[in-house]
Protein backbone atom coordinates (compact mmCIF):
# COMPACT_ATOMS: atom_id res chain seq x y z
CA UNK A 1 0.00 0.00 0.00
CA UNK A 2 2.93 2.44 0.58
CA UNK A 3 4.39 1.64 -2.47
CA UNK A 4 1.37 2.37 -4.43
CA UNK A 5 0.55 5.77 -2.59
CA UNK A 6 4.47 6.44 -2.65
CA UNK A 7 4.31 5.99 -6.74
CA UNK A 8 0.80 7.62 -7.05
CA UNK A 9 1.94 10.78 -5.47
CA UNK A 10 5.41 10.54 -7.05
CA UNK A 11 3.37 10.35 -10.74
CA UNK A 12 1.06 13.52 -9.59
CA UNK A 13 3.87 15.20 -9.17
CA UNK A 14 5.87 14.48 -11.98
CA UNK A 15 2.82 15.12 -14.25
CA UNK A 16 2.43 18.55 -12.19
CA UNK A 17 5.86 20.07 -12.47
CA UNK A 18 6.09 18.41 -15.95
CA UNK A 19 2.68 20.08 -17.21
CA UNK A 20 4.20 23.88 -15.98
CA UNK A 21 7.87 23.09 -17.09
CA UNK A 22 6.49 22.48 -20.68
CA UNK A 23 3.86 25.46 -20.70
CA UNK A 24 6.90 27.25 -19.51
CA UNK A 25 9.72 26.12 -21.51
CA UNK A 26 8.36 24.46 -24.57
CA UNK A 27 5.08 26.32 -25.58
CA UNK A 28 6.83 29.43 -24.51
CA UNK A 29 9.50 29.00 -27.06
CA UNK A 30 7.71 27.67 -29.98
CA UNK A 31 5.33 30.31 -29.82
CA UNK A 32 7.84 32.83 -31.23
CA UNK A 33 7.67 30.76 -34.62
CA UNK A 34 4.16 30.87 -34.74
CA UNK A 35 1.77 33.68 -36.23
CA UNK A 36 -0.60 35.22 -33.84
CA UNK A 37 -3.54 34.13 -34.27
CA UNK A 38 -2.45 30.85 -34.10
CA UNK A 39 -0.67 31.58 -31.17
CA UNK A 40 -4.15 32.42 -29.47
CA UNK A 41 -5.78 29.40 -30.58
CA UNK A 42 -3.07 27.61 -29.12
CA UNK A 43 -2.59 28.66 -25.65
CA UNK A 44 -6.61 28.14 -25.46
CA UNK A 45 -6.54 24.81 -26.00
CA UNK A 46 -3.76 23.89 -24.21
CA UNK A 47 -4.42 26.07 -21.19
CA UNK A 48 -8.17 24.67 -20.82
CA UNK A 49 -6.24 20.88 -20.58
CA UNK A 50 -3.88 22.36 -18.37
CA UNK A 51 -6.07 23.86 -15.93
CA UNK A 52 -7.82 20.36 -15.50
CA UNK A 53 -4.33 18.21 -15.51
CA UNK A 54 -2.82 20.68 -13.11
CA UNK A 55 -6.41 20.89 -10.84
CA UNK A 56 -6.15 16.72 -10.56
CA UNK A 57 -2.54 16.22 -10.04
CA UNK A 58 -3.19 18.61 -6.85
CA UNK A 59 -5.73 16.46 -6.15
CA UNK A 60 -4.19 13.35 -6.07
CA UNK A 61 -0.80 14.91 -4.31
CA UNK A 62 -3.47 16.34 -1.37
CA UNK A 63 -5.39 13.11 -1.25
CA UNK A 64 -1.93 10.98 -1.66
CA UNK A 65 -0.03 13.17 1.23
CA UNK A 66 -2.42 13.30 3.38
CA UNK A 67 -2.92 9.50 3.59
CA UNK A 68 0.76 9.09 3.93
CA UNK A 69 0.99 11.21 6.37
CA UNK A 70 -1.81 9.44 8.25
CA UNK A 71 -0.23 5.87 7.99
CA UNK A 72 3.01 7.17 9.44
CA UNK A 73 4.11 5.20 12.10
CA UNK A 74 5.88 6.66 14.82
CA UNK A 75 8.35 4.24 15.96
CA UNK A 76 9.02 3.08 12.12
CA UNK A 77 9.67 7.08 11.63
CA UNK A 78 12.01 7.38 14.38
CA UNK A 79 14.23 4.75 13.44
CA UNK A 80 14.81 6.51 10.07
CA UNK A 81 18.53 8.53 9.95
CA UNK A 82 17.97 11.91 12.18
CA UNK A 83 15.13 10.16 14.25
CA UNK A 84 13.07 12.42 13.05
CA UNK A 85 9.32 13.06 14.50
CA UNK A 86 5.82 14.82 13.41
CA UNK A 87 6.34 17.34 15.88
CA UNK A 88 6.64 21.17 15.32
CA UNK A 89 9.69 20.78 17.35
CA UNK A 90 11.45 18.70 14.60
CA UNK A 91 12.60 19.97 11.46
CA UNK A 92 10.45 16.72 9.78
CA UNK A 93 7.17 18.08 10.81
CA UNK A 94 7.74 21.88 10.06
CA UNK A 95 8.55 20.52 6.45
CA UNK A 96 5.26 19.10 6.15
CA UNK A 97 3.61 21.86 7.61
CA UNK A 98 5.24 23.87 5.48
CA UNK A 99 4.35 21.67 2.26
CA UNK A 100 0.76 21.65 3.17
CA UNK A 101 1.03 25.43 2.86
CA UNK A 102 2.53 25.24 -0.85
CA UNK A 103 0.04 22.78 -1.56
CA UNK A 104 -3.07 25.44 -0.45
CA UNK A 105 -1.25 28.13 -2.18
CA UNK A 106 -0.42 26.05 -5.65
CA UNK A 107 -4.32 24.98 -5.14
CA UNK A 108 -4.69 28.68 -4.80
CA UNK A 109 -3.49 29.65 -8.02
CA UNK A 110 -4.77 26.88 -10.80
CA UNK A 111 -7.95 27.93 -9.16
CA UNK A 112 -7.06 31.70 -10.17
CA UNK A 113 -5.32 30.70 -13.18
CA UNK A 114 -8.36 28.19 -14.00
CA UNK A 115 -11.28 30.24 -13.26
CA UNK A 116 -10.40 34.04 -13.34
CA UNK A 117 -7.95 34.43 -15.94
CA UNK A 118 -8.02 32.27 -18.54
CA UNK A 119 -11.47 32.68 -18.86
CA UNK A 120 -10.70 36.49 -18.87
CA UNK A 121 -8.15 36.07 -21.94
CA UNK A 122 -10.89 35.26 -24.14
CA UNK A 123 -11.86 38.38 -27.07
CA UNK A 124 -15.19 39.77 -26.44
CA UNK A 125 -14.84 41.58 -29.58
CA UNK A 126 -17.83 42.42 -32.27
CA UNK A 127 -18.40 44.27 -35.06
CA UNK A 128 -21.25 46.79 -32.97
CA UNK A 129 -18.13 47.82 -30.54
CA UNK A 130 -17.05 51.48 -31.01
CA UNK A 131 -13.13 51.68 -31.44
CA UNK A 132 -13.21 52.95 -27.78
CA UNK A 133 -14.35 49.58 -26.68
CA UNK A 134 -12.29 47.32 -28.83
CA UNK A 135 -9.38 49.31 -27.54
CA UNK A 136 -10.47 48.55 -23.89
CA UNK A 137 -11.06 45.24 -24.25
CA UNK A 138 -8.06 44.66 -25.98
CA UNK A 139 -6.26 45.91 -23.29
CA UNK A 140 -8.16 43.79 -20.94
CA UNK A 141 -6.65 40.92 -22.77
CA UNK A 142 -3.20 42.29 -22.64
CA UNK A 143 -3.83 42.58 -19.06
CA UNK A 144 -5.02 39.31 -18.57
CA UNK A 145 -1.96 37.72 -20.47
CA UNK A 146 0.42 39.11 -18.35
CA UNK A 147 -1.24 38.12 -14.94
CA UNK A 148 -1.47 34.68 -17.16
CA UNK A 149 2.26 34.89 -17.41
CA UNK A 150 2.95 36.02 -14.23
CA UNK A 151 1.19 32.99 -12.62
CA UNK A 152 2.70 30.10 -14.50
CA UNK A 153 5.94 31.89 -13.54
CA UNK A 154 4.80 31.51 -9.89
CA UNK A 155 3.28 28.23 -10.07
CA UNK A 156 6.72 26.40 -11.79
CA UNK A 157 8.79 28.53 -9.03
CA UNK A 158 6.23 27.22 -5.80
CA UNK A 159 5.95 23.36 -7.64
CA UNK A 160 9.81 23.18 -7.84
CA UNK A 161 10.35 24.68 -4.60
CA UNK A 162 7.11 22.30 -2.91
CA UNK A 163 9.06 18.80 -5.07
CA UNK A 164 12.62 20.19 -3.17
CA UNK A 165 10.88 20.09 0.27
CA UNK A 166 9.29 16.73 -0.50
CA UNK A 167 12.61 14.98 -1.13
CA UNK A 168 14.37 16.56 1.60
CA UNK A 169 11.57 14.54 4.02
CA UNK A 170 13.46 11.44 3.41
CA UNK A 171 16.44 12.92 4.75
CA UNK A 172 14.48 14.13 7.93
CA UNK A 173 13.10 17.99 6.20
CA UNK A 174 14.94 21.18 6.38
CA UNK A 175 12.63 23.54 7.46
CA UNK B 1 17.28 17.09 13.36
CA UNK B 2 19.17 20.03 12.70
CA UNK B 3 20.82 21.91 9.72
CA UNK B 4 24.39 20.46 10.81
CA UNK B 5 23.18 16.59 10.50
CA UNK B 6 21.88 16.49 7.06
CA UNK B 7 23.80 15.18 4.32
CA UNK B 8 23.69 17.90 2.18
CA UNK B 9 25.28 16.33 -0.90
CA UNK B 10 22.97 13.39 -0.61
CA UNK B 11 19.78 15.77 -0.51
CA UNK B 12 21.17 17.95 -3.45
CA UNK B 13 21.31 14.83 -5.81
CA UNK B 14 17.94 13.68 -4.58
CA UNK B 15 16.71 17.05 -5.15
CA UNK B 16 17.92 17.31 -8.76
CA UNK B 17 17.21 13.39 -9.07
CA UNK B 18 13.45 14.30 -8.11
CA UNK B 19 13.12 17.06 -10.31
CA UNK B 20 15.09 15.41 -13.70
CA UNK B 21 12.23 12.92 -13.13
CA UNK B 22 9.20 14.85 -12.66
CA UNK B 23 10.82 17.24 -16.40
CA UNK B 24 10.69 13.85 -17.46
CA UNK B 25 7.51 12.09 -17.02
CA UNK B 26 5.67 15.26 -16.78
CA UNK B 27 7.41 16.54 -19.88
CA UNK B 28 6.11 13.60 -21.74
CA UNK B 29 2.71 13.53 -20.33
CA UNK B 30 1.97 17.08 -21.07
CA UNK B 31 3.62 16.64 -24.62
CA UNK B 32 1.52 14.17 -25.44
CA UNK B 33 -1.56 15.02 -23.65
CA UNK B 34 -1.58 18.87 -23.58
CA UNK B 35 0.37 20.30 -26.34
CA UNK B 36 -0.38 17.40 -28.96
CA UNK B 37 -4.11 18.27 -28.84
CA UNK B 38 -3.65 21.98 -29.05
CA UNK B 39 -1.42 21.51 -32.25
CA UNK B 40 -4.75 20.01 -33.96
CA UNK B 41 -6.56 22.98 -33.72
CA UNK B 42 -4.46 24.80 -36.13
CA UNK B 43 -3.64 24.10 -39.99
CA UNK B 44 -1.59 21.69 -40.54
CA UNK B 45 1.01 24.04 -41.92
CA UNK B 46 1.64 26.11 -38.79
CA UNK B 47 0.67 22.76 -36.50
CA UNK B 48 3.79 21.04 -38.55
CA UNK B 49 6.28 24.15 -37.84
CA UNK B 50 4.69 23.76 -34.39
CA UNK B 51 5.66 20.47 -34.32
CA UNK B 52 8.76 21.04 -35.40
CA UNK B 53 9.61 23.73 -32.17
CA UNK B 54 8.11 21.82 -29.55
CA UNK B 55 9.86 18.47 -30.18
CA UNK B 56 13.46 20.06 -30.76
CA UNK B 57 13.16 21.69 -27.77
CA UNK B 58 11.72 19.35 -25.73
CA UNK B 59 14.38 16.52 -26.69
CA UNK B 60 16.94 18.76 -25.69
CA UNK B 61 14.89 18.73 -22.00
CA UNK B 62 14.42 15.08 -22.68
CA UNK B 63 18.65 14.37 -22.89
CA UNK B 64 19.79 16.91 -19.85
CA UNK B 65 16.69 15.06 -17.49
CA UNK B 66 17.82 11.63 -18.57
CA UNK B 67 21.86 12.97 -18.20
CA UNK B 68 20.75 14.52 -14.91
CA UNK B 69 18.79 11.45 -13.25
CA UNK B 70 22.10 9.03 -14.11
CA UNK B 71 24.41 11.08 -12.80
CA UNK B 72 22.63 12.17 -9.73
CA UNK B 73 21.67 8.28 -9.19
CA UNK B 74 25.22 7.24 -8.97
CA UNK B 75 25.94 10.05 -6.88
CA UNK B 76 23.10 9.19 -4.06
CA UNK B 77 24.18 5.43 -4.15
CA UNK B 78 27.86 6.92 -3.90
CA UNK B 79 26.56 9.12 -0.98
CA UNK B 80 24.50 6.13 0.89
CA UNK B 81 28.00 4.11 0.88
CA UNK B 82 26.16 1.45 -1.59
CA UNK B 83 29.20 1.90 -4.05
CA UNK B 84 32.83 2.04 -3.97
CA UNK B 85 36.28 2.95 -5.58
CA UNK B 86 37.21 -1.11 -6.02
CA UNK B 87 36.28 -3.83 -7.73
CA UNK B 88 33.49 -4.92 -7.69
CA UNK B 89 31.98 -1.18 -7.38
CA UNK B 90 28.46 -2.49 -5.92
CA UNK B 91 28.37 -3.26 -2.31
CA UNK B 92 25.22 -5.06 -0.23
CA UNK B 93 22.44 -4.71 -0.69
CA UNK B 94 23.53 -3.73 -4.33
CA UNK B 95 23.55 -7.15 -5.59
CA UNK B 96 21.40 -9.78 -6.89
CA UNK B 97 20.56 -11.74 -3.47
CA UNK B 98 18.44 -8.32 -2.48
CA UNK B 99 15.29 -6.85 -3.81
CA UNK B 100 16.96 -3.55 -3.53
CA UNK B 101 19.39 -4.64 -5.90
CA UNK B 102 17.41 -6.31 -7.91
CA UNK B 103 14.86 -2.96 -8.52
CA UNK B 104 17.78 -1.09 -9.10
CA UNK B 105 19.09 -2.90 -11.75
CA UNK B 106 15.66 -2.34 -13.11
CA UNK B 107 15.70 0.78 -13.10
CA UNK B 108 18.88 0.87 -14.82
CA UNK B 109 17.21 -1.77 -17.49
CA UNK B 110 14.46 0.80 -17.92
CA UNK B 111 16.62 4.04 -18.33
CA UNK B 112 18.72 2.14 -20.74
CA UNK B 113 15.56 1.44 -22.85
CA UNK B 114 14.40 5.38 -22.46
CA UNK B 115 17.55 6.22 -23.82
CA UNK B 116 17.89 3.89 -26.47
CA UNK B 117 14.09 5.16 -27.51
CA UNK B 118 15.21 8.98 -27.42
CA UNK B 119 18.14 7.75 -30.16
CA UNK B 120 16.11 6.39 -32.31
CA UNK B 121 13.30 9.44 -31.96
CA UNK B 122 16.79 12.19 -32.08
CA UNK B 123 18.89 10.38 -34.88
CA UNK B 124 16.48 8.41 -36.66
CA UNK B 125 13.40 9.54 -37.14
CA UNK B 126 13.62 13.44 -36.02
CA UNK B 127 15.56 13.73 -39.04
CA UNK B 128 13.06 11.77 -41.51
CA UNK B 129 10.13 14.13 -40.30
CA UNK B 130 12.02 17.79 -40.74
CA UNK B 131 13.43 16.21 -44.54
CA UNK B 132 12.50 19.08 -47.19
CA UNK B 133 11.84 18.11 -50.75
CA UNK B 134 14.49 19.51 -52.64
CA UNK B 135 13.16 21.38 -56.46
CA UNK B 136 12.76 18.84 -59.15
CA UNK B 137 11.39 15.56 -56.78
CA UNK B 138 9.18 13.83 -59.10
CA UNK B 139 5.83 12.90 -57.83
CA UNK B 140 7.00 9.26 -57.24
CA UNK B 141 9.66 10.25 -54.88
CA UNK B 142 7.53 13.10 -53.30
CA UNK B 143 4.66 10.49 -52.57
CA UNK B 144 7.29 7.90 -51.03
CA UNK B 145 9.03 10.98 -48.81
CA UNK B 146 5.77 11.53 -47.51
CA UNK B 147 4.89 8.06 -46.54
CA UNK B 148 8.34 7.90 -44.79
CA UNK B 149 7.36 11.06 -43.20
CA UNK B 150 4.18 9.41 -42.25
CA UNK B 151 5.68 6.18 -40.95
CA UNK B 152 7.94 8.09 -39.09
CA UNK B 153 5.49 10.00 -36.82
CA UNK B 154 3.45 7.25 -36.23
CA UNK B 155 6.62 5.46 -34.98
CA UNK B 156 7.36 8.75 -32.50
CA UNK B 157 4.05 8.64 -31.41
CA UNK B 158 4.44 4.58 -30.59
CA UNK B 159 7.72 5.40 -28.60
CA UNK B 160 6.57 8.56 -27.13
CA UNK B 161 3.85 6.71 -25.44
CA UNK B 162 6.71 3.76 -24.53
CA UNK B 163 8.51 5.81 -22.82
CA UNK B 164 5.80 7.06 -20.76
CA UNK B 165 5.14 3.81 -19.65
CA UNK B 166 8.46 2.66 -18.89
CA UNK B 167 9.06 6.42 -17.13
CA UNK B 168 6.10 5.30 -15.01
CA UNK B 169 7.34 1.61 -14.13
CA UNK B 170 10.67 3.72 -13.10
CA UNK B 171 8.52 5.91 -10.68
CA UNK B 172 6.95 2.48 -9.74
CA UNK B 173 10.18 0.49 -8.78
CA UNK B 174 11.85 4.18 -7.46
CA UNK B 175 9.06 4.54 -4.80
CA UNK B 176 9.61 1.21 -3.68
CA UNK B 177 13.45 1.24 -2.86
CA UNK B 178 12.11 3.68 0.07
CA UNK B 179 10.64 0.44 1.18
CA UNK B 180 13.57 -2.18 0.15
CA UNK B 181 12.70 -2.73 -3.56
CA UNK B 182 10.01 -4.33 -5.59
CA UNK B 183 11.85 -7.05 -7.26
Amino acid sequence: MDTFLGTVHGLAWAVYVGGALIMELVLRHAQVYMRPSQVGVVCQRAGQRYRWWALASLAVLGFTGALMVLRLDGAELAARAGSPALSLDDSYGRTLVLLAALWLVLLAIVGEIAFRVHPAMHARVSSSMSEQQVRRERRRMGAAIQRMNRLLRLELAGALLALALGTTLRLGGIA
Amino acid sequence: MNLASINWPLLIYSVFHAVAIAVYLGGAIAMEFILMPAQSAIPPAQAQVMGEKTSDRFLKIVWGALAVIVVTGFLRLYELNFLTAGWPPFKSPLDFDHSYGRTLFAMLLVWTLLVLNGAVMTFVLRPRLSGRMAAGTSAAQATSSQNARISAARWVQYLSRADIVLAMLAVLLGASLGLGGLL
